[in-house]
C-alpha cells in the first residue's frame, strides 16, 4: 500500500459569495495518475490550484506529502511549489523570447542554478533533442507541450499537475503527450493529477473523479 | 545631553558586536550575554579606577595595547585564511579553533566588553557636579546591559542563513573595536598608524638618497624633488595607514570567495545536485556580509579619525607688541585669565614674520611659554583637550605634565622670565627660534 500524498479534509474555497469548492475529501496514493473530471466551471481549475500551492483555501485542512500546507507562508508556499510540484497548463506560459533549451534553464534557475547539460538531457527525453535552439513559435502546439512537459520535471517533482493540457492538441499530439507522462511517470514516479474535459483522456488515469458545482459527485476506478 | 550623542557610536558598535559574538557562537547564548554584561561592566568600573589612581594616560594606554594586538592577531588570521583557501589541508590557527568553544563563549565576549567597557567609559566626561559624576557611569553600564539584550532580540530576527566564519567572526570584531576606539582621538590608532608609515617612508627615503644612492643631492634634477616630496607628504602616511587597515578584512573576504565548492557531481538526481549547489553558493555569499561588515567598520572607523569629531579648546591668537627695548610681556591678570590651566595663544608681527607662542600653566602649577609648533612637524599648531595637547598635524598628543620640555612632537619651549605681575620674553629670542623651527620643517624637507 503506497502512502497518501494528498489529503484533504473540508476543503473549501470561495469567491465572495461564489462556492467554487464545497467541502471537499479527497485522498490521493503516492504514484497514483488522477483524472478530474467536470463541466466548465465546476472547480477543476480551483482544485488543482490548492493543491499546487497557488492558491489557498478558505477553509479546511490540506496535506500534501503529510504536512499540512497551510501552515506555511509565501516563501515556504513558493519553496513547496519550485521542489515539489511542476504544473502544465492549456496555455503552455513558455517566455517566447527564449529558445527550448533556455525556457528550460529558466526553471533550474529559479529552483537553483541553470545547468546546461542536465536541461538539454530532459529536451532529448521529450523527443526535442532537434529542437533545443527554437523559440516557442516556431514549434508546434505538441511540440510546445512537450517543452512544457520537460519544463515540469526538470526539478523532479513529486507532483505533476496539468489543468487541460491535451485540451488544444489534435488527436495525434494528444496521444504523443500521455504517451510521454506515462513513460516517464514509469521512470520517475512522480503522482500526476490531470484535469480534462475529455473522457478518452481521463482513461488514462487510474481513477476519475468527477466535480459538479463545486461538489464531487462521482468517483470511478479504472478496471482491469 | 551631549554624553548621550558622543557615545552613540561606541554604543551601536558595542550592540553590534554582541550580536556577532551570538552569531558565532551559537547554542552558547547564555554564557555570551553573561560575559559580555560582566565585561562591560569591569571595562567601565576598571578604568574609572585606574584613571583615578594613575595618570589617565595608563587604563587608555591599556585599551590601544589591547586593540592593537587584537589588529595585528587579525593579521596572522587573515594571512593563514588566504593561505587555507589556496592551499589545501592548512590547519585552522588556534585562535580560529577556539572560536565556538566553550572558552571563547565566556573568554571573548568577556574581553570584548572589557575593551568596549573601557572605550565607553573614557567618553564619559569630567563632571564638577558629584551627582552627576556618578550617575554617568551608572547610566553607561545600564545602556551596555540593555543594548546587549536588544542585541540578543535582534540576532534572534536575523537569518538564520548569516553565517560567520572563525575568521570573519574576528575581522568583524577586531574593526568594530577599532571603529569604537576611533571615536576619540586619545585611542585613535589610525592615526598613529598613518604617522608610523610616514615616518617609516621618510627614514627609509632618506636613508636611501643619503647613503646607498647619492651622498650629495647635486645630481637630482628640481623636478624629481615633486616626487621625493611626495613621499615625504602626508598622503603617503594616509595610503599607506589605509593599506595596512583595510587589507586583513579584504584577505579574509578574499579567502572565502576562493574557498572551493563542495563536489557535487556523485549526485545522481539532477535537482538534488543543483540544489547543494546553489545552497553552497548561498551559503558562501552570506558568509561575505560578515567580512563587507568588518569593511564598512574599518572605513567608519578610518573616518573618524580623519575628521575627529572632539572640540578642542584653540583660542584665537592675541596680538602683542614689544617694548622698544626688545620685550614682550603678558601679564598674569588682564584680558586673559593666565593662570586657568588653559592654553593662551598669542600672535607676534615683526617683519613679514607672524610668530605664534603660548603660555599655559602646567598641572604642576608651572607656567611655560612655547611655539604654537614642534621642532618635527609642519607649523600647524597645537590645540587642548583634557589632559593634553594634539599637534594638529601629526595629530600626537603630548600630556600637558611635559608641555615645556622639549624634544620630538613637543612645542618648543621659549625661554622667559616670570615676575610677579606676568611673563617677559624677549622679541628677537622669540623670532630666531620660530624660523629656526620653521625653517627646518617646512623648507628642507622638499617643500611638503
Ligand atoms: N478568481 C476568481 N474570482 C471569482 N470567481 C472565480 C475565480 N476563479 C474561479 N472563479 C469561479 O469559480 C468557479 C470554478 O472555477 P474553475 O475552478 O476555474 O472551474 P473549471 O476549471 O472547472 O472550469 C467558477 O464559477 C468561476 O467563475
Ligand atoms: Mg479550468
Amino acid at each position: 500500500m503506497a502512502s497518501t500524498i494528498i489529503e484533504t479534509a473540508g476543503l473549501t474555497r470561495s469567491y465572495g459569495d461564489i462556492c467554487a469548492l464545497k467541502p471537499l475529501e479527497l485522498s490521493v496514493p503516492e504514484g497514483e495518475w488522477l483524472s478530474v473530471m467536470g463541466h466548465s466551471g465546476s472547480g477543476k481549475s480551483t482544485l488543482l490550484n490548492l493543491v499546487g500551492g497557488l492558491d489557498r483555501p478558505t477553509a479546511g485542512v490540506l496535506k500534501v506529502g503529510g504536512e499540512d500546507l497551510l501552515g506555511r507562508d509565501e516563501d515556504g508556499l513558493a519553496r513547496f511549489r519550485r521542489e515539489f510540484v511542476g504544473i502544465i497548463f492549456q496555455q503552455h506560459h513558455l517566455v517566447p523570447y527564449l529558445t527550448a533549451l533556455e525556457n528550460v534553464m529558466l526553471a533550474q534557475y529559479f529552483h537553483s542554478v541553470p545547468d546546461e547539460a542536465e536541461a538539454r538531457f530532459a529536451l532529448e527525453r521529450v523527443g526535442l533533442g532537434h529542437r533545443l535552439k527554437n523559440r516557442p513559435g516556431e514549434l508546434s502546439g505538441g511540440e510546445q507541450q512537450r517543452v512544457c512537459i520537460a519544463r515540469a520535471i526538470i526539478n523532479s517533482p513529486k507532483l505533476l499537475l496539468g489543468d487541460e493540457p491535451t485540451g488544444n492538441l489534435d488527436h495525434k499530439s494528444t496521444t504523443m503527450v500521455l504517451e510521454l507522462l506515462r513513460e516517464l511517470r514509469a521512470e520517475e514516479r512522480f503522482t500526476i493529477i490531470m484535469v480534462t474535459h475529455n473522457q478518452e483522456v481521463a482513461a488514462w488515469g487510474d481513477r476519475t473523479i468527477y466535480l459538479d458545482d463545486g461538489v464531487l459527485v462521482r468517483e470511478e476506478r479504472k478496471t482491469g | 545631553m551631549q554624553l548621550v550623542f558622543k557615545l552613540i557610536p561606541q554604543l551601536i558598535a558595542w550592540t553590534v558586536m554582541v550580536l556577532l559574538l551570538l552569531r558565532g557562537m551559537p547554542g552558547r547564548r547564555g554564557a555570551v550575554l553573561i560575559s559580555a554584561v560582566t565585561g562591560f561592566s569591569l571595562g567601565v568600573a576598571g578604568y574609572l579606577l585606574l584613571s583615578r589612581l594613575f595618570p589617565v594616560t595608563l587604563p587608555l594606554g591599556i585599551i590601544r595595547s589591547a586593540v592593537g594586538g587584537s589588529f595585528f592577531l587579525l593579521w596572522s588570521v587573515a594571512v593563514a585564511a588566504l593561505y587555507r583557501s589556496t592551499v589545501r589541508d592548512f590547519p585552522l590557527l588556534r585562535v580560529e579553533r577556539l572560536v565556538g568553544t566553550i572558552y571563547c563563549a565566556w573568554g571573548a565576549p568577556l574581553l570584548t566588553g572589557m575593551v568596549a567597557g573601557g572605550i565607553g567609559a573614557s567618553g564619559l566626561p569630567r563632571l564638577d557636579n558629584s551627582v552627576l559624576q556618578l550617575l554617568a557611569p551608572l547610566l553607561l553600564l545600564l545602556a551596555g546591559a540593555l543594548l546587549v539584550l536588544g542585541a540578543r532580540s535582534a540576532e534572534q530576527r536575523l537569518t538564520s542563513s548569516l553565517g560567520v566564519t572563525p575568521s570573519a567572526f574576528l575581522a568583524a570584531l577586531v574593526a568594530l573595536l577599532l571603529f569604537s576606539s576611533s571615536s576619540s582621538i586619545l585611542l585613535d590608532l589610525f592615526a598613529p598608524l598613518s604617522m608610523k608609515v610616514m615616518k617609516g617612508t621618510h627614514d627609509f627615503v632618506h636613508q636611501f638618497m643619503e647613503s646607498i644612492l647619492i651622498p650629495d643631492h647635486v645630481f637630482i634634477r628640481s623636478a624629481i624633488w615633486g616626487y621625493i616630496g611626495f613621499l615625504f607628504g602626508k598622503e603617503v602616511g594616509f595610503w599607506g595607514g589605509m593599506v595596512i587597515w583595510f587589507t586583513p578584512a579584504l584577505l579574509i573576504a578574499l579567502a572565502i570567495r576562493l574557498e572551493p565548492l563542495p563536489s557535487v557531481a556523485h549526485i545522481r538526481q539532477g535537482a538534488q545536485r543543483r540544489r547543494l549547489l546553489a545552497d553552497a553558493i548561498r551559503t558562501k555569499q552570506y558568509r561575505l556580509v560578515i567580512p563587507a561588515l568588518a569593511l564598512v567598520a574599518l572605513a567608519a572607523a578610518a573616518y573618524q579619525s580623519s575628521f575627529p569629531n572632539v572640540e578642542y579648546w584653540d583660542p584665537k591668537p592675541l596680538a602683542v607688541t614689544a617694548t622698544p627695548a626688545g620685550e614682550i610681556f603678558i601679564p598674569r591678570k588682564g584680558e586673559v585669565e593666565l593662570e586657568d590651566g588653559r592654553l593662551h595663544k598669542y600672535l607676534y608681527k615683526q617683519g613679514g614674520k607672524e610668530v605664534r607662542f603660548f603660555v599655559l600653566l602646567t598641572p604642576a602649577g608651572k607656567l611655560t611659554v612655547d611655539l604654537d609648533a614642534c621642532a618635527i612637524c609642519k607649523p600647524d599648531g597645537y590645540g587642548q583637550s583634557e589632559g593634553m595637547v594634539l599637534c594638529y598635524y601629526c595629530k600626537t598628543l603630548i600630556p600637558l605634565d611635559t608641555v615645556g620640555k622639549p624634544g620630538g612632537c613637543n612645542p618648543v619651549p621659549v625661554p622667559f622670565t616670570e615676575r610677579g605681575d606676568g611673563v617677559h620674553l624677549d622679541a628677537l629670542t622669540l623670532v630666531n627660534s620660530w624660523s629656526r623651527t620653521v625653517q627646518s620643517t617646512t623648507s628642507s624637507k622638499g617643500g611638503k
